[in-house]
């Protein structure tokens, strides 16, 4: 009872203060083109814009709900909170809940789950701030002073990313990181639109799993 | 066009960006605060939460570094400060990219060149900025509900253990679309993450069998680490 007592405060302020975040994150981002538009007098008119915007949304409105619905079991409440305002889902926040709620030994949906993920979320914000601002600054003199054999390793970052969160997951249930796997490719070079394949795969993997745990359970 | 760069690198620009970048910086402060208390509320101790805190912001390095140098190619196109604005919150190269291509086209223009003008210019922002903002309007209005469906849920017998199961497989689910999507490219990424996943097995493996603490909180980073010296010597 406590516990749950404990939860529920902690989801009304994680409710009060990420919405006052993202309602300030959503007002700065609409104040900026308003002030290049009005301010300094580059307003490209609404005609263009609504036609961009549309062109965009074509393309990526599907993904502004399909992300935090497909994510929210893991991120919980208050990950979520964190994670589309922070941004980086799959390639930094689910990695660093991940990989703190591991270190504790607690399972991500629990109630110590979404506490530990959450802590593990927030730290990795602030270190990806810590590091994106000073590179901004120093920005495209950084790119001359990398070796461009080693600039070569960049777009290969996500595959590693990737398959080592997924190598630390399916150690508690391998067959269902080989499962995913093979699920996962076959989706992948399927004609399913790109913006529902990750979706697809969940729900089959998540099917056949729970299928599976439960005959484990009734055995 | 160097009007247009010299608009893009302005001032005020750079106040618009540092402000959202704070907002950022405040909300991770403000729900570390919330998670420590409500932590030690449900039988956390400090050193467990510590440990949390360090796991994540290690954990967080690798895939920074990798954000950002993406991110570096932006910046010739849409100049420093709206780069760290649209990279420091939700979105990402790819998709940044893509919003600005998409703005230019519409205004028949080329985003290098005398066609890329200060108008150009504010309609990419506008693109990128509206576009931005639907992820965050929709948690905004819609993870509350979200909430409470997961409360009913886990108020259920077995409610709790389904969803912390679900949970779990949807990870596993994820991770496996995402890395065999990047493994069909082609022979190096599907080499980058056949070792980025052995090292990753072996080192999880290794520190929970000899209890190593550090090895599990440097997991993660490490195995990104290898796996990229894997592919710098095969391509």
């Amino acid at each position: 009872m406590n516990n749950s007592n404990t939860m529920a405060e902690f989801h009304t302020s994680a409710h009060l203060w990420g919405r006052v975040t993202l309602g300030l994150g959503i007002l700065i981002s609409y104040a900026l083109p308003l002030y290049l538009s009005y301010a300094m007098g580059y307003h490209p008119g609404f005609d263009l814009i609504l036609q961009s915007f549309l062109a965009y949304a074509a393309v990526i409105a599907f993904v502004w709900v399909l992300e935090p619905l497909m994510y929210f079991a893991i991120l919980g409440v208050s990950g979520t909170y964190i994670a589309f305002f922070t941004g980086n889902i799959s390639n930094m926040c689910l990695p660093s809940a991940a990989a703190s709620q591991d270190a504790l030994k607690v399972e991500p949906g629990t109630e110590q789950g979404e506490i530990v993920g959450t802590l593990g979320i927030s730290a990795a914000s602030l270190v990806n701030k810590i590091i994106l601002v000073p590179i901004i600054l120093l920005g495209l003199w950084l790119l001359t002073v990398i070796p461009p054999s080693i600039q070569e390793v960049f777009p290969y970052v996500l595959p590693a990313i990737f398959g080592a969160v997924l190598a630390q997951f399916s150690l508690k249930r391998p067959v269902y990181g080989l499962l995913a796997l093979i699920v996962g490719a076959l989706v992948n070079i399927s004609p399913i639109p790109l913006v529902f394949k990750n979706l697809v795969v969940i729900l089959i993997v998540v099917f056949l799993g729970f299928q599976l745990e439960k005959r484990k359970k009734s055995e | 066009m160097d009007n247009t760069m010299h608009i893009a690198n302005s001032w005020p620009i750079w106040a618009f960006a540092s402000l959202i970048i704070g907002v950022v910086v405040f909300q991770g402060i403000k729900f570390l605060q919330l998670a420590r208390k409500a932590g030690a509320g449900i039988g956390l101790s400090n050193q467990e939460m510590n440990k949390a805190i360090k796991t994540g912001a290690i954990t967080a390095i690798g895939p920074s570094f990798g954000i950002v140098i993406v991110a570096i190619s932006l910046i010739s196109l849409l100049g420093n400060p709206l780069t760290m604005m649209r990279i420091g919150v939700i979105g990402s190269a790819p998709i940044e990219s893509l919003g600005a291509s998409l703005a230019s086209e519409s205004a028949g223009a080329e985003l290098t060149g005398v066609t890329f003008t200060p108008e150009v210019f504010t309609l990419i922002v506008w693109t990128l900025c509206i576009g931005g903002s639907g992820w965050m309007l929709f948690t905004l209005f819609f993870n509350k509900s979200l909430g409470t469906v997961q409360e009913k849920i886990s108020a259920t017998p077995n409610g709790k253990k389904y969803l912390s199961v679900i949970a779990l497989i949807a990870m596993i689910a994820i991770f496996g679309s995402l890395t065999s999507a990047e493994m069909i490219k082609g022979l190096v990424p599907a080499l980058t993450a056949v070792a980025a996943i052995l090292s990753s097995l072996l080192m999880n493996l290794i520190a929970e069998k000899k209890k190593i603490i550090w090895l599990k909180e440097w997991a993660l980073g490490l195995s990104i680490i290898i796996a990229l010296t894997v592919t710098y010597f095969i391509i």
